[in-house]
């Protein structure tokens, strides 16, 4: 009963940020020079035009009036035209979507297949100094070699001699597996070290600090078997770190993701976004912010969710801060 | 892509001279009046046999006022154009145009299916339907063209290739990978070392191709900040200017000064002007004295170098240290492509300096054009009309090539050079890659319409 | 002052020793600030001066880090480059770091209605993806290191009032802050003498790693072209013109990518190192 209102609670919590960001976004574009009305009009608009767009966005209006309607378009899905294309912004995320999910899901599956098994074993085993040294410095490098710096590492390599995958030359992934493969799998590498690398360090400590509990120490010497100690008492109680980077790495995957496919030219959401900056056309900058952080959010909300059912302390420790 | 899927009446030659296109020959019985032949067995890829009639909707909504088309006024103000039969249109022009036959070389001059057009089921804003050698299979945004080949394209046996993939690769190391790769057989580039860069890759035959395209100089002389108002001040740092360096320092050499009428063309105008032939040094010291009598001190300018060309940024930081030298300071102003539109081609300009560059087509007219700002309207909020000029322009376009009007062209040129308001800097080649291994292809040495794959229904496949 | 002196340097010699890597990284970091301070007076030549060789050449003598697309000596413009980039980062951190310290202390100590609205703010702007985030803020005031500063500001300073808040919520209802105000003790008075030295560890750590993401946020604008303008280098911008020359001057790429990858490294395991030395118990920090 107390997840269920937890969850909604967290659900309410979530809409009001939501709220908030749209406020933000929408006085943010207000501010661009040339102002909201280019942003929906573009320069080229009829008068025509600009009289059902004046009308439809209340801009003879008061500016809450101006905020009411537009947040009632941005919800229903209508984020206006783009300027350059002539064409629905909506339309346009949607049918880029795909590349950017199927980027943040091979690099969160190549993270989470590398990152959880290497931080769980290296949380479990006390290796030598200069072991553990290493793997902290590998690790860090990891995380702190920024994507641009290695996707042009890859791109050098991979321009230079030819390997097998391919740079650009995206293809929807149901047309032709092969080659969509091979033009994505660089740019999910360059995503997927970072991941590797927090996750990785994330399942490290996160078991190192469960197994200095008592209750460990309870059950091996209640002489529980080691696999079943791990899997029942150890990733159990380290799950929930783990969930939380994973989580914010795949808000970063799907949110963030515009320089990687810049570099790789991938046709995602990221370089629509990036073009539209580009074009002046901030109709689109505004709708892949606002998309990004209702992502964003959501995914948190959803972590949040799933850790409180893993550990109904959770919501009570939560609600007395 | 316009030049694969529509046709011009006529065409260039690789010296820039004029060759039949849909046009198989033509006449001029008096100044103003041409009449042109075209192909028999010239058909729209939907089949129906290219006609007068096209031809002349074409040209009539090219000139109709209502849609105010750039290339429309190039040709001037028609007559009449009529159908003589079903394959012969004729031409008539109040005054003479030399330029004619160049402007209808252009892309913009293509001949559309105008019963289609006309009847609805063709609307040129969304789709392409033309008489080139290639019709549009499939179109993705920002992805793709899958062209196939004009089954009732009339040159016999051409293009030779069925198909053709456009690939649209936003970056030039993608580009250079893909062509590395194999994946596309050949690539245009942009970067001044693209052909170094393309000499490392085996199997790629980098080519640099001329163009009557130059670089220039937009500079901002009505808005009120602005210390370019000051004609001194123009002066000042048109002087101060030094092309050979931006040659040197951005292209390696690779490029060359070019002048109001490109030298691309190889007609030897418009080069002889202080801001040329004086030697630098002397240059400085005027520029110095002018800045002094202006009683501008302390300058500090900005030059908007859009990001879209990788060299525009390049060009600019050679020009400040250059503006440097007779005590300008400038700041470089690395914008998005939008921005620079806004800033410098709006009714509200908002710069000092900023760089461009200019099409030089191939007559002379085509580039003289550009600085009427009635004309062509994008310089209207930086440049003030210039009557001297335009007359002097009109006098061009209506006289025959020769001295008389070569030196029309010099009175023109030297009008702008003392106006320093835009300003030719240095041409602007193309830059061309091609498997070597894969593909049979020729390219033209100097282009001027931007047909930069002119000779692309000649290649043909290797493997 | 001299006793406060030798005795920091005293207990930086002795977390050094007990974590060498930590150590190398504060050397490193070290040796890279005086470069960016010492560098530009240094005899490299001009980082701005064109044409000083032949365009794109390789490394030699003469270039100890070749020339870039302009004939300019890489190096000075490398060392003008770690300089811009670090003295974005830290400047704006620093302010963020102020900023954010007091709001998070207030939001924690005053708790109600404040504290809601605070945390509430600093939700939605965790919320903001930070490059799209900085994407929108460079249109609205032209690209340049105003954007970049105001970038990274919006990108920390959330960070900073979430850490600081929870970390004095944990301190706020602790025995010496009671007697604190019942002895009569201000609000000022409390914040800055009796909460402040008991966040001040928390808040370096949190200071280290804002640091990497402000050098990571210039890195990422001045690579997208809208960050710190040429002829200025700064390590993104440089990456982004070397990225253009890759097969031919590969040096540029490498060695402007390696300078931010190593002053970012020695960061994050500086922080790692001090976060362990302070507070060796407390399970790591997940943001």
């Amino acid at each position: 009963m107390q997840i269920i209102q937890y969850v909604i609670g967290r659900f309410f919590v979530a809409l009001a940020t939501m709220f908030g960001v749209s406020i933000v976004i929408f006085a943010a574009v207000r501010m661009v020079p040339g102002g909201f009305e280019q942003v929906v009009l573009g320069p080229l608009a009829t008068p025509e035009s600009r009289a059902v767009i004046i009308a439809k966005f209340a801009l003879d209006r008061s500016i809450i009036e101006q905020y009411g309607h537009w947040l009632v378009a941005a919800v229903h899905g209508d984020f206006g035209i783009s300027m350059v294309t002539q064409t629905s912004v909506t339309q346009e995320l949607i049918r880029r979507a795909p590349a950017t999910i199927q980027l943040a899901l091979m690099s969160l599956v190549m993270a989470l297949s590398v990152g959880l098994p290497l931080g769980v074993i290296s949380g479990l085993t006390n290796g030598r100094p200069w072991q553990r040294s290493l793997g902290r410095l590998l690790g860090a490098l990891g995380a702190s070699i920024p994507d641009f710096v290695l996707g042009s590492l890859f791109l050098f390599v991979f321009t230079v001699w030819s390997l097998g995958p391919t740079i650009g030359g995206y293809v929807p992934f149901f047309e032709d597996p092969w080659t969509n493969l091979r033009a994505m799998v660089l740019p999910a590498v360059t995503l997927a070290v970072f991941g590797i690398a927090l996750i990785l360090r994330t399942a490290r400590d996160a078991v190192k600090s469960v197994m200095i509990e008592g209750y460990i120490a309870f059950a091996v010497a209640c002489g529980e078997r080691p696999s079943r100690i791990v899997r029942y008492h150890v990733l159990r109680n380290a799950a929930i770190p783990i969930i939380t980077v994973t989580a914010t790495y795949l808000g970063y995957l799907l949110g963030g993701a515009i320089i990687v496919e810049v570099l790789f030219s991938v046709p995602g959401v990221g370089l629509y976004t990036y073009n539209g900056l580009m074009n002046r056309d901030y109709a689109i900058v505004q709708a892949s912010v606002l998309v990004a952080a209702a992502v964003f959010i959501a995914i948190n909300m959803v972590a949040d969710t799933i850790y409180t059912l893993l550990d109904p302390r959770i919501s009570a420790q939560q609600r007395a801060s | 892509m316009y030049y694969l899927v529509y046709d011009t009446l006529v065409t260039t030659t690789d010296d820039l001279k004029i060759s039949p296109g849909l046009a198989e020959s033509w006449e001029q019985p008096t100044p103003t009046t041409y009449i042109f032949k075209l192909r028999k067995n010239a058909a729209f890829s939907n089949g129906r046999p290219l006609t007068s009639e096209d031809v002349v909707g074409s040209l009539k909504r090219l000139v109709d006022p209502k849609l105010g088309s750039y290339a429309g006024r190039q040709i001037g103000d028609v007559k009449s154009v009529v159908a003589l039969d079903d394959h012969t249109v004729k031409l008539e022009l109040e005054q003479p145009n030399t330029a004619v036959l160049s402007v209808l070389s252009v892309s913009m001059t293509a001949i559309y299916p105008m019963e289609e057009l006309e009847n609805g089921t063709f609307d040129p804003t969304k789709e392409m339907l033309g008489s080139g050698p290639f019709m549009v299979a499939e179109h993705r945004q920002d992805e793709s063209w899958t062209l196939v080949r004009n089954p009732h394209y009339w040159r016999q046996g051409y293009p030779i290739v069925d198909k053709l993939l456009v690939r649209i690769i936003q970056d030039d190391t993608a580009r250079l990978a893909a062509l590395r790769d194999g994946s596309v057989d050949v690539a245009n580039f942009e970067n001044p070392d693209s052909a170094t860069l393309l000499k490392g890759i085996v199997n790629v035959e980098p080519i640099v191709q001329k163009t009557t395209n130059y670089f220039r100089l937009d500079v901002s002389a009505l808005q009120d900040n602005s210390p370019f108002k000051d004609i001194r001040v123009r002066r000042a740092m048109a002087l101060a200017l030094d092309r050979q360096r931006i040659v040197n320092a951005v292209f390696g050499g690779e490029s060359a000064v070019d002048y109001v009428v490109p030298q691309a063309f190889g007609k030897p105008v418009c080069r002889d002007h202080q801001d040329y032939v004086t030697p630098r040094e002397e240059r400085i010291a005027l520029a110095r004295e002018l800045l002094q009598e202006a009683g501008a001190k302390d300058l500090k300018v900005g030059i908007v170098a859009s990001s879209v060309l990788v060299t525009f940024p390049l060009i600019a930081q050679v020009m400040k240290a250059s503006l440097a030298d007779v005590g300008i300071e400038a700041e470089v102003q690395q914008i998005p492509v939008a921005d620079w539109y806004q800033r410098v081609f709006s009714a509200k300009t908002d710069f000092d300096l900023a760089l461009s560059w200019l099409a030089g087509y191939s007559d002379p007219t085509q580039i003289l054009s550009n600085w009427n700002p009635e004309w062509v309207g994008w310089s209207a909020g930086f440049m003030k009309p210039n009557a001297e000029y335009n007359n002097t322009v009109n006098e061009v376009r209506q006289l025959s090539d020769g001295p008389e009007r070569d030196r029309a062209i010099e009175k023109a040129c030297q009008i702008i050079y003392d106006q320093a308001n835009i300003l030719p800097l240095i041409s602007k080649p193309d830059y061309i890659g091609y498997r070597k291994d894969k593909i049979n292809a020729r390219f033209s040495a100097i282009e001027g319409n931007f047909n930069t794959l002119k000779y692309i229904t000649e290649f043909s496949r290797l493997d | 002052m001299r006793r406060r002196l030798t005795s920091a340097v005293c207990r930086f010699v002795s977390f050094a020793r007990n974590d060498r890597l930590s150590g190398a990284a504060a050397l490193v970091l070290v040796s890279l600030l005086l470069l960016s301070l010492v560098g530009p007076y240094l005899p490299l030549g001009d980082p701005e001066g064109i044409g000083a060789g032949p365009r794109l050449a390789p490394p030699s003598f003469e270039f100890p880090l070749g020339t870039d697309e302009l004939g300019r000596s890489y190096l000075p413009r490398a060392i003008q480059g770690i300089s811009a980039t670090f003295l974005l980062a830290t400047t704006a951190v620093m302010v963020t770091a102020i900023i954010g310290g007091i709001t998070g202390m207030l939001a924690a100590y005053k708790g109600g209605i404040f504290d809601g609205i605070i945390v509430r703010i600093a939700d939605i702007f965790f919320a903001f993806p930070i490059i799209l985030t900085g994407l929108l803020v460079t249109a609205i005031l032209g690209p340049g290191t105003l954007s970049v500063l105001a970038v990274i500001a919006s990108a920390t300073l959330p960070m900073f009032i979430r850490l600081v808040r929870s970390v004095t919520l944990a301190i706020a209802k602790r025995g010496f802050v009671t007697a604190a105000e019942v002895a009569g003790a201000s609000t000022t008075r409390v914040l800055f003498v009796h909460l402040l030295p008991n966040i001040m560890g928390a808040t370096i750590i949190q200071l280290t790693y804002a640091i990497s993401i402000g050098m990571l946020i210039e890195g990422v604008l001045s690579f997208l072209g809208i960050g710190v303008q040429p002829p200025q280098a700064s390590l993104g911008s440089l990456l982004r013109q070397g990225v253009l020359y890759l097969t031919v001057a590969p040096w540029m790429v490498f060695s402007s990518g390696f300078l931010l990858t190593l002053a970012i490294l020695s960061i994050n395991l500086l922080g790692d190192g001090l976060r362990d030395a302070i507070d060796p118990l407390r399970t790591r920090a997940l943001q």
